[in-house]
């Protein structure tokens, strides 16, 4: 359905030197440099798929989406969706996806909401029945029913976005492409666009590329990852894949009333931990401990926990996929 | 053909809308330029008085004034702002917006300003009229109104308006590419007033560059319309440059579609 294959995206960017002078230099001999956005980055996406598409802020999320969908033009590599080429014969391969932008509208600012939808219709060609058919479906799920006559400029942010992702659907893409859909919103909407995604996949079998910082999003919704950084892939695979691959990373959670319990307790030194499989925090009388149960289990972890410090309380936590990409992120793999 | 008709109505009604949403605005903005036009009037008036001759490379001052206020009717009429939407929408990433719907991006900046010039002539053309009239009218002593003249230069309108429209698209695309859109755009804006008439008529030219001046394109924007209205094109005259109007906004159609596709290919869409 999607391939991506080696795509690469590099601007140009005018570099100006500080202060006046540097204006002044920059004016008669404007100094460019090459920004590579997206290095290397290939992957594949079955129908009907949800494929989370995740990365640290500046990774090349946006850049990729924006190649995908027609906007830029890459440098390098190849891009095909549906066997269509995206720069290519724009106006027939746009027909056949639907986009949302998280940060701005593609509504028309001036115009009622209603008035936006019917523009839509005739433009993606929609019959009338199947139009009544989906906009009723799109006003259950995303209730746009409060602000269908106002114009667009008068919505809030998650009245907009709802709007946006009810124009993105009107058509019944065969490929959606969301970046960053629930920014900004409250967790209401945020459920109730999920719910929508979920549905009209399921109904549908629509492909979804959807990129988030919200990582319930991926957990609730993606089918796979594709984590980036700096341009390049860093992992595709399962959530489930995501876990086990970077290792079991367990939460222990103690209260004790030793002063000083990573002192005491020399984990690193007994156990041979790397500096990236430990991380203990103590705060008054409450610590946590972070480790890799790879290295170390669980069962052992504990026990000489105990044995070492005075404990009142003691807990187990597995550690969440939010722990584990935190730590891609930081490390940069 | 219908379908695309109704597609292209909704901006249409689009633009209509943003001149009553927007009316302080426009308000100010048609007061400037009936300043600038008024200003003009001075400048020419005191040009007639501090001359010997009550005539100017055969204009009369009775006949500058017409031409001045028909020169500001006929500018309003077929003024086109595709250069600057153009570059805000690439500075501020909306252009991405008009890019992933299935529509001519062109025409939709096409309809959605001829919207806005619908509800502009619909409230500026009467009272204009009427007062180039009154001022021929005080002049000449009678009145000039010719009908078939008048409806000659409103078609003569719309073939300027369009050679404009993409134009200035034209212009906008390779200004940006070449990143220098708003020194640029001034420079077009006095060379394009220049050439088309509306400092002073082309006939105050030496006649070699009245000559070139008149085959460009830019004489076919307003000068051109105002020559009709004044009945000094007729016959064989009137045909010759309605037919070069024809040709200009042709090739300039032509050439905004091949810059579109060269240079979306080159553009960069900021933000997110
Ligand atoms: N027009 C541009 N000119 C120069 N550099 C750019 C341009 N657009 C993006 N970049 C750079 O490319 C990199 C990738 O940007 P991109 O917007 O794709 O990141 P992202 O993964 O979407 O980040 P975020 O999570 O913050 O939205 C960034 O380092 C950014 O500075
Ligand atoms: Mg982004």
């Amino acid at each position: 359905m999607i391939k991506v294959e080696n795509l690469r995206k590099e601007f140009k960017k005018t570099v100006k030197e500080p202060g006046l002078a540097g204006s002044f230099k920059s004016l008669f001999h404007p100094k460019s440099e090459r920004v590579v956005a997206v290095n290397d980055i290939s992957f594949h996406v079955p129908k009907g798929e949800i494929l989370g598409f995740i990365g640290p802020n500046g990774a090349g999320k946006s850049t990729v989406i924006k190649m995908l969908t027609g906007i830029l033009t890459p440098t390098s590599g190849t891009c095909t969706i549906n066997g269509k080429n995206p720069t290519e014969n724009r106006k027939s391969y746009v027909k056949e996806i639907g986009v949302v932008f998280g940060q701005r509208t593609q509504l028309w600012w001036d115009l009622p909401l209603r008035e936006t939808y019917g523009v839509l219709k005739e433009m993606y060609e929609v019959p009338d029945d199947s139009y009544k058919e989906r906009m009723s479906f799109l006003n259950e799920v995303l209730e746009l029913e409060a602000f269908i006559t106002s114009p667009v400029r008068t919505l809030s942010l998650g009245q907009r976005m709802r709007a946006d992702i009810a124009a993105s659907l009107l058509h019944s893409p065969k490929v959606l492409f969301l970046d960053e859909p629930t920014i900004g919103l409250d967790v209401v909407v945020k459920d109730n666009i999920r719910k929508a995604i979920a549905q009209i996949n399921e109904r549908e079998q629509t492909t979804v590329i959807l990129t988030t910082h919200d990582l319930a999003d991926i957990e609730l919704l993606a089918d796979r990852i594709v984590m980036i950084d700096k341009g390049s892939n860093v992992f595709d695979g399962t959530i489930s894949e995501l876990k086990s691959r970077y290792g079991r990373i367990r939460e222990l959670h103690l209260e004790t009333n030793t002063k000083n319990a990573e002192k005491a307790l020399g984990y690193r030194e007994h156990f041979h931990f790397s500096d990236d499989d430990l991380k203990v925090e103590q705060e008054g009388s409450s610590v946590k401990v972070r480790f890799n149960s790879d290295t170390v289990s669980v069962s052992d972890m504990l026990a000489y926990t105990l044995k070492m410090v005075n404990v009142k309380d003691i807990s187990v936590k597995d550690a969440d996929i939010e722990e584990i990409i935190r730590r891609l992120y930081r490390q940069g793999v | 053909m219908t379908k695309k008709l109704r597609i292209y109505r909704a901006f249409l009604s689009a633009g209509m809308q943003e001149v009553s949403t927007y009316r302080v605005n426009w308000i100010f903005y048609m007061a400037g330029n009936v300043m600038a036009c008024f200003v003009s009037y001075f400048i020419w008036k005191a040009v007639f008085l501090s001359g010997n001759n009550n005539s100017l490379n055969g204009f009369t001052m009775s006949q500058m004034i017409v031409y001045i206020f028909l020169m500001f009717l006929t500018s309003t009429m077929t003024s086109s702002g595709g250069t600057y939407d153009i570059g805000e929408e690439i500075r501020d990433g909306t252009i991405a917006m008009r890019m992933i719907k299935p529509i001519s991006y062109n025409a939709t900046f096409l309809f959605q300003e001829l919207g806005n010039k619908i509800m502009t002539i619909c409230l500026l053309i009467i009272p204009m009229v009427i007062g180039v009239e009154a001022v021929r009218y005080n002049f000449t002593g009678e009145v000039q109104f010719e009908i078939t003249n008048f409806l000659i230069y409103v078609v003569s309108c719309v073939f300027a308006y369009l050679i404009n429209f993409f134009f200035n698209i034209s212009f906008g695309f390779i200004a940006f590419v070449i990143k220098y859109l708003w020194g640029a755009n001034m420079m077009k804006n006095c060379i394009v007033g220049f050439l088309s008439g509306t400092v002073i008529p082309l006939s105050f030219l030496p006649s070699g560059l009245e000559k070139i001046c008149l085959l460009l394109p830019f004489a076919s924007l307003n000068y051109t319309p105002v020559m009709i209205y004044l009945g000094i094109y007729k016959g064989s005259t009137l045909l010759y440059y309605l037919g070069l109007q024809l040709f200009w906004v042709l090739v300039l159609w032509g050439l905004s579609k091949l810059i579109w596709k060269i240079s979306t290919k080159h553009l960069t869409v900021q933000g997110g």
